[in-house]
């Protein structure tokens, strides 16, 4: 690979002008040697290296070369019929994707349901497990200060189960664990004992 | 007591529509005179309640609450062939979109690592290490497709390129040079090879025999525990609630039925689902009420180690499974799986 391209044309040390000369300023600075290293701000003295010449790091070549490549990205050049199975690829792909997402949201929204239906079979169930109406109930609607004839024993589950107290100072670090491509040489812990 | 408090209480007492319930119940918990107010006022209204009501015999459920004890997946899902197949073209292509290599920046001259990597730049002509020979420039560009059924699209094929690039560590590297194509075969005997550790097998030895009590079962899926009671029925590990709440209840049935020796956690305060069924003839309990059937409230816990134990177990359970959802729907009767199927995840 032929990385000359990417080698700097205008070397900066070889052209002391500075931003100073633009503010028509008297240019107090002395010339800035040539600097051999180009990760050091410190003059390097030419009089130690022999030949004294300068010597771009090759380092510093491949950084520019990523940096100012001309072709980034790489164009992508199809002929047509390639073109087209691309694009015919690329729209199976989105069709897929959207079924797949389609159906997670339906598995949530199921679950979620669930959940909802749970609660609120809760919110109207009295102690004896019976369902009563939200007019016996009360707390509820326009009057929502009253309660009904049978409020106090009404919903003693879901005033409980909303309780957010806690919820999320009780998660175990265990469960931080996430999906691998192979299981774990040991396999499952079967025998794993409180204290 | 402070004037804004007063004026807060005074505004709740006198329009309750502006405050709402639970604030209420918090104001009004401060102030004892208050309650016992309330309190006098609801049993008012309730010896209002004709007598007529009282003479029928009360009917009443059984509340149980259940425990939906769950293995979360342990692997990653097997991938559908089209996604396979997607992510293989799309890796390929990524080789042809990128910039190229920058061998100099990686690798000293002359260092083992840039000999190795010369040797293996020549075999597979592309950086990357699991997607076969790829060439997206030059004259042959434009033959850069897979075929149906090529080795290098199958899953297993490019698990062993990337353990073999591991293993091979550029010690020795006397490929011969005047050969313009060296076979993967011819090359692979000359490096020296340093044996890396095989990752175990996806499907495992409780897959194999089907193991229904072992966790190591379907590591890909959800796997739920089920109960046999006395009666025979597989249901989730179920008890009637006492005076506690569905949380507290779900740790105790835990205990009681499957053992100590599980790291559970059981997830929220939240029922994830129910369960109501009603008897053909009403049950007498023993305080006077006719019990017309019952309702479980399923709780959701996860299992993160340890095993089931019913030894000393206080319901007489005899049995248990670990089942993904499918494996459920055989065992359990209709109606049950009709009320929990929605609460268990597909996967």
């Amino acid at each position: 690979m032929n990385l000359s391209a990417f080698r700097p044309v205008l070397w900066p040390s070889r052209f002391p002008i500075s931003a100073a000369a633009h503010c028509n300023a008297p240019s107090i600075r002395t010339p800035v040697p040539a600097t051999t290293s180009p990760f050091s701000s410190t003059a390097r003295l030419l009089k130690r290296k022999k030949g004294g010449k300068n010597v771009t790091d090759p380092r510093v070549t491949a950084i520019r070369y990523h940096l100012q490549h001309p072709l980034t990205p790489r164009p992508l050049h199809f002929s047509r019929n390639r073109y087209l199975r691309h694009w015919t690829i690329h729209r199976a792909w989105l069709l897929f994707l959207r079924k797949r997402r389609r159906a997670e949201e339906l598995e949530l929204e199921r679950q979620y349901m669930a959940m909802r239906a749970a609660c609120e079979h809760l919110r109207l169930m009295d102690s004896n497990g019976n369902q009563v109406s939200e007019a016996e109930a009360g707390g509820q609607g326009p009057d929502a200060g009253t309660l009904g004839p049978k409020g106090k024993e009404v919903g003693r589950l879901y005033r409980a189960a909303m309780v957010k107290r806690g919820v999320w100072g009780s998660v175990p670090i265990e469960y931080a664990r996430i999906q691998t491509d192979f299981p774990p040489r040991e396999g499952w812990n079967h025998g794993w004992t409180r204290n | 007591m402070n004037v804004g408090q007063q004026t807060t209480r005074r505004l709740a007492l006198r329009a309750g529509r502006s405050v709402c319930r639970s604030c209420k119940d918090t104001i009004s918990r401060n102030y004892a005179s208050a309650t016992a107010a309330a309190v006098q006022s609801d049993d008012q209204i309730a010896q209002h309640v004709p007598p007529v009501a009282q003479t029928a015999p009360q009917t009443s459920y059984r509340i149980n609450a259940g425990v939906v004890l769950s293995r979360p997946p342990q692997l990653t899902r097997d991938l559908h062939p089209f996604e396979a197949a997607y992510f293989l073209y799309q890796r390929r292509l990524n080789e042809r979109t990128a910039l190229p290599f920058t061998r100099y920046f990686y690798y000293k001259k002359r260092t083992p690592a840039d000999i190795e990597w010369k040797r293996k730049i020549k075999q597979r002509l592309t950086p990357a290490r699991d997607i076969g020979r790829y060439k997206g420039y030059g004259d042959e560009a434009w033959n850069d497709e897979l075929l149906v059924g090529a080795k290098e699209s199958d899953v297993e094929w490019q698990v062993e390129q990337l353990l073999e690039d591991a293993e091979q560590t550029g010690a020795e590297n006397q490929t011969e040079e005047g050969n313009e194509e060296p076979t993967v075969a011819s090359a692979r005997k000359k490096v020296a090879h340093e044996p890396v550790e095989r990752p175990m097998p996806r499907t495992t030895e409780a897959d194999l025999k089907n193991d229904v009590k072992s966790l190591n079962r379907l590591l890909q899926r959800t796997l739920y525990l089920l109960v046999k009671d006395k009666e025979g029925n597989w249901t989730f590990p179920q008890a009637t609630l006492e005076k506690e709440t569905l949380h507290a209840a779900a740790l105790r049935i835990l205990d009681q039925s499957a053992g100590v020796n599980m790291n559970t956690w059981v997830v929220g305060n939240v029922p994830i689902g129910h369960y109501k069924k009603d008897y053909h003839e009403p049950l007498t309990t023993s305080s006077g009420l006719n019990e017309v059937g019952l309702k479980t409230f399923f709780m959701k816990a996860r299992i993160m180690a340890g095993q089931a134990n019913l030894k000393d177990n206080k319901f007489g359970l005899t049995d248990f499974k670990w089942l993904a959802k499918e494996e459920i729907h055989k065992e359990v009767p209709w109606e049950y799986f009709r009320s929990i199927r929605n609460m268990l995840a597909d996967r």
